[in-house]
């Protein structure tokens, strides 16, 4: 599951960045590391970007980006 | 540069930072400029130098940079940056960089902090925005995280002077103290950029201080609280500013987010004629008294005609423009201030993807709307080559405010005295202009193999600044900037133009009467020499080459020699229309506005009106397509580095406008529109 799947309000758990991404890179520099918390908190109209709380920031992302951060909903560890 | 000696090599200060962190805030301090400060990351977009205020006394060259998230470079444009900061071309190696870090995002800009250290540089760390630190109940240590990161660290809040001193005598010792170290360019990977953060994540657990804590004092208590707080699910500091979550929560609603978009949008420009009317009216009075001033006082001569008609005139036309410029500026302004620019780029990025562009390309194409020059340097922040080249592309179809005069002028005429009905169809140009563009946009897309062939990642990612209520002083002060920038491009260029083409419908001034003509009384002869000499005058040959171009538009040779004008300045169209046809039209009453004259002209020889509805809405459509500006042929090239892309522009604008005005005119004619 990647942050591009989450819904409105969803809260998830960094687990690992996809390193293939061509946009992996820029994603790492802006802080989705594994082990980070994050939430998507706005979605735009049709549904992307996504606008996600990380790291005490607000960071807007497209979905083909968000792709590349896999993440695991803390309810279902 | 000149005068220093090459032994004696003046040393280098760099700012360097993550986007909006504050550093051309403190630039501007330091340096007593006044560049703009935004709160929109990609604000800064070129190196600029200058040196410190005097009373600082610290003899070094400051530099302002523009923001970069990491010193890995993702795109050429960005490697270029990169590469500036370890050796600039014209300055070289810095001796000293000021890294500033905003303290509400303190992990996430700490990675560049902690990549220019490890790199080598002779560091001084700036916290900046505390405040809004302090809003969240935290603080960092700064003490504590010099002593880990080994350098001076220093709170600061560039927007006041307050404690400064302490910041200067900080410089003055790293500036003399450190050596300048070998800089080692580390093969920066992403594994490396992982490393970095979680040292960071260590480092933040020693260094933030919760200021909820009441225990703060006892260090063994406060230490015990910190590391649950950092470790407690949810804890304070990850969440963002809970205003800006608010704010958001309607703003970037996933219905209703596009609707306020639009809306504001529409306001903005709307405003513009609505506000600005009554000011407007007011200095065109006052412009009028002035010009019969001179007439009278100067009686009746070459001379003063030249000043009341030409110069006067002409350059009263374009600060009768002024409060509009100011406006949208000033609104422009207060929305850049806001923090609103990132949200209308995160809204609208979706759509503009399916066109081959990018959220990325909003702040451009609205910055566009007031000229297209700096628009067309801001492109610059879009990665992606295509997309960037793409944005460059139809720049130029934003309607600059240097259109305004054209557009209040042709719009008066067209709607005497209905500022409501101007105000919307001014806000229609500019959404048609926007329009046409995304056509344009969609079809170079559509045809990108032939005109754009590049490949590469396309990406949106974007930090959201925290809202804030926008500083009305600051905005003032750069629309005034903004104001005196305009009046100094288009004044000097508006008197030159009005002395040219004084000088060419005035002379040869030596024309014989037609004696068959005198009989048909006085004032009608003397009309008659008049508008002889005119035809006549190097004007008309210069029109005579213009006549059967300007022809199937309705228009005359008069018209066509202003638009030729307008491509040192699109304002000079107006002061050259209004220059032209009080020198040729000529009648006793000179406190006749433009308007009026416009409505008497007639087309040479025929009893036609030269200016109906349908050449009016002609006109309109002329200027909202065709590229007409020296400054932005210029600038595209300089920005794409290639001849091909203003040439392409030219052609298809001033083709498709010239089309276009055409199919207007004998369309409205057609429909009896006259
Ligand atoms: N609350 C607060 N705002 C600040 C502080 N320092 C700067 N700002 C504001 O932050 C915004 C961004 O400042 P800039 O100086 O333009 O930032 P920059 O680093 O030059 O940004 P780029 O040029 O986009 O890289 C401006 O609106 C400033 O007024 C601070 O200490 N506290
Ligand atoms: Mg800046």
């Amino acid at each position: 599951m990647t942050v591009a799947d989450l819904n409105f309000g969803q809260t998830a758990v960094i687990k690992n960045i996809d390193l293939k991404h061509p946009s992996s890179c820029r994603v790492i520099e802006y802080g989705f590391t594994p082990g980070q918390e994050l939430q998507v908190v706005n979605k735009s109209i049709f549904n992307d970007p996504l606008s996600v709380s990380l790291r005490g920031a607000l960071i807007a992302i497209r979905k083909h980006d968000a792709r590349c951060i896999e993440v695991i909903i803390p309810d279902e560890l | 540069m000149n005068s220093d000696t090459v032994t004696e090599r003046k040393k280098l200060i760099t700012l360097v930072g993550p986007p909006n962190s504050g550093k051309t805030t403190l630039f501007n301090l330091l340096s007593g400029k006044k560049h703009k400060t935004v709160n929109y990351p990609g604000a800064t977009i070129e190196y600029s130098v200058s040196g410190f205020l005097e009373q600082y006394g610290i003899s070094a060259y400051l530099m302002d940079s523009p923001g970069i998230v990491s010193l890995i470079p993702v795109s050429p444009d960005e490697k270029v940056t990169i590469d500036s900061l370890y050796t600039h071309p014209d300055y070289g190696k810095p001796d000293l960089v000021i890294v500033t870090v905003d303290t509400s995002q303190f992990s996430r800009h700490l990675l560049l902090a902690k990549q220019i250290i490890d790199s080598g540089f002779n560091t001084v760390v700036v916290l900046t925005m505390n405040d809004l630190l302090e809003e969240k109940n935290f603080t960092i240590d700064e003490t504590e995280l010099s002593r880990s990161l080994g350098c001076n660290v220093i709170k600061f809040d560039p927007r006041k002077p307050d404690g400064v001193d302490t910041l200067i005598n900080m410089l003055k010792h790293d500036l003399n103290a450190g050596q300048l170290k070998t800089q080692n360019r580390k093969n920066h990977t992403e594994e490396d950029v992982l490393c970095i953060y979680r040292e960071i994540e260590e480092l933040e657990k020693k260094v933030l201080r919760d200021l909820n804590n009441s225990s703060e004092n006892n260090p063994h208590i406060a230490k015990a609280n910190r590391e649950l707080v950092i470790a407690g699910h949810g804890a304070g500091i990850k969440i963002p500013d809970s205003l800006t979550l608010k704010i958001d929560s309607v703003l970037l609603h996933k219905f209703w987010g596009i609707f306020i978009f639009i809306l504001i949008m529409a306001l903005m420009f709307a405003s513009i004629f609505w506000i600005a009317s009554p000011a407007m009216d007011l200095i065109d009075t006052g412009i009028h008294n002035f010009e019969n001033f001179v007439n009278e006082g100067l009686g009746d001569n070459w001379f003063s005609d030249l000043l009341s008609q030409g110069i006067i005139g002409g350059l009263g036309v374009v600060l009768v423009f002024l409060p509009q410029i100011v406006i949208l500026f000033f609104v422009l302004g207060m929305l850049e201030d806001s923090g609103y620019l990132a949200r209308g780029a995160m809204i609208i990025d979706k759509p503009l993807s399916l066109l081959g562009l990018n959220g990325r390309s909003f702040v451009p194409m609205l910055s566009g709307f007031a000229c297209a020059i700096p628009a067309i340097m801001a492109a610059r922040t879009i990665q992606n080559k295509r997309e960037r080249i793409l944005t460059i592309f139809i720049i130029p179809l934003m309607s600059c405010s240097a259109r305004l005069p054209v557009y209040g002028l042709l719009l008066a005429f067209l709607f005497p005295g209905k500022y409501f009905l101007s105000g919307l169809i001014l806000a229609l140009i500019y959404v048609v202009g926007v329009i046409i563009s995304l056509i344009v946009a969609g079809i170079i897309n559509r045809y990108k193999r032939t005109f754009l062939n590049f490949e590469d990642n396309s990406s949106f990612i974007m930090e959201l600044p925290v809202y804030r209520v926008p500083k009305v002083s600051n905005v003032l002060k750069n629309t005034y900037s903004n104001a005196v920038q305009y009046l100094q491009k288009a004044g000097p260029t508006i008197v030159i133009f009005s002395l040219m083409l004084w000088l060419l419908t005035n002379f040869p001034a030596d024309v014989k009467t037609n004696p068959d003509d005198v009989s048909n009384g006085d004032s009608v002869a003397v009309q008659l020499s008049e508008s002889e000499r005119i035809s006549n005058s190097y004007a008309a040959d210069i029109g005579k080459v213009m006549e059967p171009v300007m022809r199937p538009l309705g228009l005359d040779w008069r018209v066509g020699v202003s638009l030729i004008a307008t491509f040192a300045a699109r304002e000079v169209f107006v002061s050259s229309l209004a220059l032209m046809f009080k020198v040729t039209e000529s009648d006793e009453n000179m406190s006749r506005s433009l308007i009026n004259e416009m409505k008497n002209a007639k087309i040479n020889g025929t009893g036609q009106n030269l200016f109906t509805t349908a050449t009016a809405a002609g006109l309109i459509v002329f200027f909202m397509l065709a590229l007409q500006c020296i400054s932005t042929i210029a600038i595209t090239k300089k920005e794409t580095g290639v001849w091909r892309i203003p040439v392409l522009q030219i052609i298809i604008y001033t083709g498709s406008a010239y089309l276009l005005t055409f199919l207007t005119v004998n369309g409205l004619r057609f429909f009896g529109i006259n």
